[in-house]
């Protein structure tokens, strides 16, 4: 920026004006610890007029893993013509130090500037033990360079570095604290190729130690950030976790408490209906008594199966896998159904693969899973309707569809759907679906369905054709995933 | 005319068994407990044993040890309302294992088989 200093006077007013220049650029580094901040701060105190007044700086950092000396940052005009508009327009601004820097966090960083193609070069091993950039960052002591050589002592600079910056005189300064190495901060007067006084060094030297402190801290912050963020992903994993912990402790209480329950009820059941099938054989044919006697026993027996459903839902079972027709499964389980779907007005269509291939899976598990389906699908069709039961498959997998042109699923009961106890019906154990989640689990399947409201449901079951490949592995849409 | 045991705590399934097997021609002993059970067995002399699982005192599974290692060829048939004993392997020196169920056919037909063997 400025390069004309507007210092003057005598070593005194020299003095304070350096001490103000400090202080401005101490108290804006003060306020952020916005890394790519402090990194502007720094080199805008390095060129402005009313600071050190250099035409361009440079800010080379070691890089977090220690292994280099990296370009990170540079600010300065490329051209002399470059130059006169850009101090024009801050002499026109009348800005001080102070409210420019103020200024600084709001500006969007120029990265596009041509030092900044020429800062992003600089990549320097570290373990070069001949590169004087790195030694200049180990000596801890700021020098001058003219004419391509550290001066007064005549360490040569390599062409590649005097090439890059395009100029032989600059002036570099360590930036470390305590035996702590941190980069380096070049400046130059590239442009007015003005000489650089010793007391430019000097003065940059000092502000070099303020500016190493900032941009140590910026790192320590960012670095804290990180690792809270990091921190706060982990806790918010360990929390979801233990929510799914209580969740299957509850559901395994509730289970416990359900299978305990169905064993009690079961007993009497014995007695109730033992008694009324002895009763009912012993009653004469054309008996009134006889029509209430087979009430008692039927809805026994149904709360008898009832209890079979909660209790295989409670205990684990293992799985008995053994080579099925899918087609003559589901064939077989629709047969059973019939008078329950005739009586429904349920009209089926068939999709069946004919080249179905044989699975591997627990029949007598996979018939209830789509005894369930089928059943609720009849259940949500009062009116009557279409159930359509397809079959298809490929190398791996093979897929059972159930579709019914039914009330559908509100989405508000969607994440409810599978879960044991939940029902929308007005008679029903809410574990239909929950059986058929855990039976296709515990074949290592997937489930999902389509739903909209009036426009009926349909589940897909989809199994593998051999053992070892599980169907989780396959990308379904996320809401309706199980 | 054959003996069978019916062991159970339940009143009324005692009751109902007793009814139901006696009608199928059976000779009918009861015991509410294993204990109870085990001191019967000497005097009755049963050709078969139906065994509940939970009872007071002494259950189904202990007191088939204890008989099956005094009365070594009795058969006893298990009948529970829990599937989870058969994980047990005390249950597989059973003749069956039933679980109970208000449809006493497969029982009936289950006793028929072993009293024929």
């Amino acid at each position: 920026m400025n390069p004309q200093n507007e210092s003057a006077g005598g070593p005194q007013e020299r003095r304070i004006a350096d001490l103000t220049i400090l202080y401005e650029v101490s108290r804006a580094l003060q306020n952020t610890l916005n890394e790519e901040v402090v990194l502007y701060t720094i080199l805008v105190g390095v060129t402005h007029g009313r600071g050190l007044g250099f035409n361009r700086a440079f800010l080379l950092l070691i890089d977090p893993a220690g292994q280099a000396l990296e370009g990170r940052l540079a600010i300065g005009p490329s051209s002399p013509e470059e130059a006169s508009v850009i101090w024009q327009e801050l002499r026109d601004q009348h800005r001080s130090l102070g409210e420019l820097l103020q200024q600084v966090p709001l500006i969007a960083i120029k990265r596009d500037l041509r030092v900044n193609q020429i800062v992003e070069q600089f990549r320097v091993p570290l373990s070069d033990p001949q590169h004087p950039l790195p030694q200049m960052v180990r000596s801890h002591t700021p020098c001058l360079v003219t004419g391509g050589a550290v001066s007064p002592r005549g360490l040569p600079i390599d062409a590649h570095t005097l090439g890059l910056l395009g100029t032989a005189d600059f002036a570099a300064a360590p930036l470390f604290l305590a035996d702590h190495d941190i980069g380096l901060l070049l400046a130059d007067n590239a442009i007015t190729r003005a000489p650089i006084e010793a007391d430019s060094l000097r003065l940059l030297q000092i502000y070099a130690q303020a500016a190493s402190t900032a941009i140590q801290n910026a790192a320590l912050y960012r670095q804290l950030t990180e690792r809270i963020t990091e921190c706060e992903r982990a806790n918010r994993v360990l929390r979801e976790s233990q929510r799914q912990l209580l969740h299957a402790e509850r559901l395994s209480t509730i289970g416990k408490m359900a299978a305990l329950l169905a064993h009690e009820i079961r007993t009497p059941l014995v007695s109730i209906g033992g008694f009324a099938r002895k009763l009912l054989r012993t009653t004469e044919e054309g008996d009134p008594r006889r029509e209430e006697l087979t009430i008692i026993a039927e809805e026994t027996g149904r709360i008898e199966l009832m209890i079979g459903e909660v209790l295989g839902y409670s205990k684990a079972a293992k799985l008995e896998l053994e080579d099925t027709d899918i087609n003559a499964l589901l064939r077989s389980v629709l047969a059973a159904l019939n008078e329950t779907l005739q009586r429904a007005s349920v009209r089926l269509v068939f999709g069946l693969d004919p080249s179905l291939p044989p699975a591997l899976v627990d029949k007598f598990q996979l018939r209830q899973a789509l005894i369930n389906l089928i059943t609720n699908a009849v259940d949500a069709m009062p009116g009557g309707g279409s159930l359509t039961v397809t079959t298809a498959s490929d190398r791996d997998f093979l897929e059972i569809g159930i579709a019914d042109t039914g009330i559908g699923i509100a989405q508000e009961h969607w994440d409810k759907l599978f879960a044991p106890f939940f029902t929308t019906k007005s008679s029903g154990t809410g574990l239909g679906l929950a059986i058929v989640s855990q039976i296709i689990e515990n074949h290592k399947g997937s489930l999902r369905f389509e739903s909209a409201p009036g426009q009926g449901a349909s589940f897909h079951i989809r199994l593998a054709r051999r053992p070892g490949i599980a169907a989780h592995d396959v990308v379904v849409p996320a809401e309706t995933q199980r | 005319m054959k003996t069978i045991l019916i062991v159970d705590d339940d009143r009324n399934i005692c009751r109902l068994y007793q009814e139901e097997l006696e009608a199928e021609g059976y000779h009918i002993a009861l015991a509410a407990n294993g204990r109870e059970a085990l001191d019967l067995v000497s005097r009755e002399m049963p050709d078969l044993i139906l065994m509940d699982v939970r009872m007071p005192e002494m259950d189904g599974l202990e007191a088939m040890a204890r008989l099956l290692r005094k009365h070594g060829g009795v058969p006893v048939l298990l009948n529970t309302a829990y599937s989870s004993y058969q994980d047990n392997f005390l249950t597989w020196a059973a003749e069956g294992y039933l679980i109970k169920s208000s449809d006493l056919g497969p029982m009936k037909k289950k006793i028929r088989e072993i009293l024929a063997a």
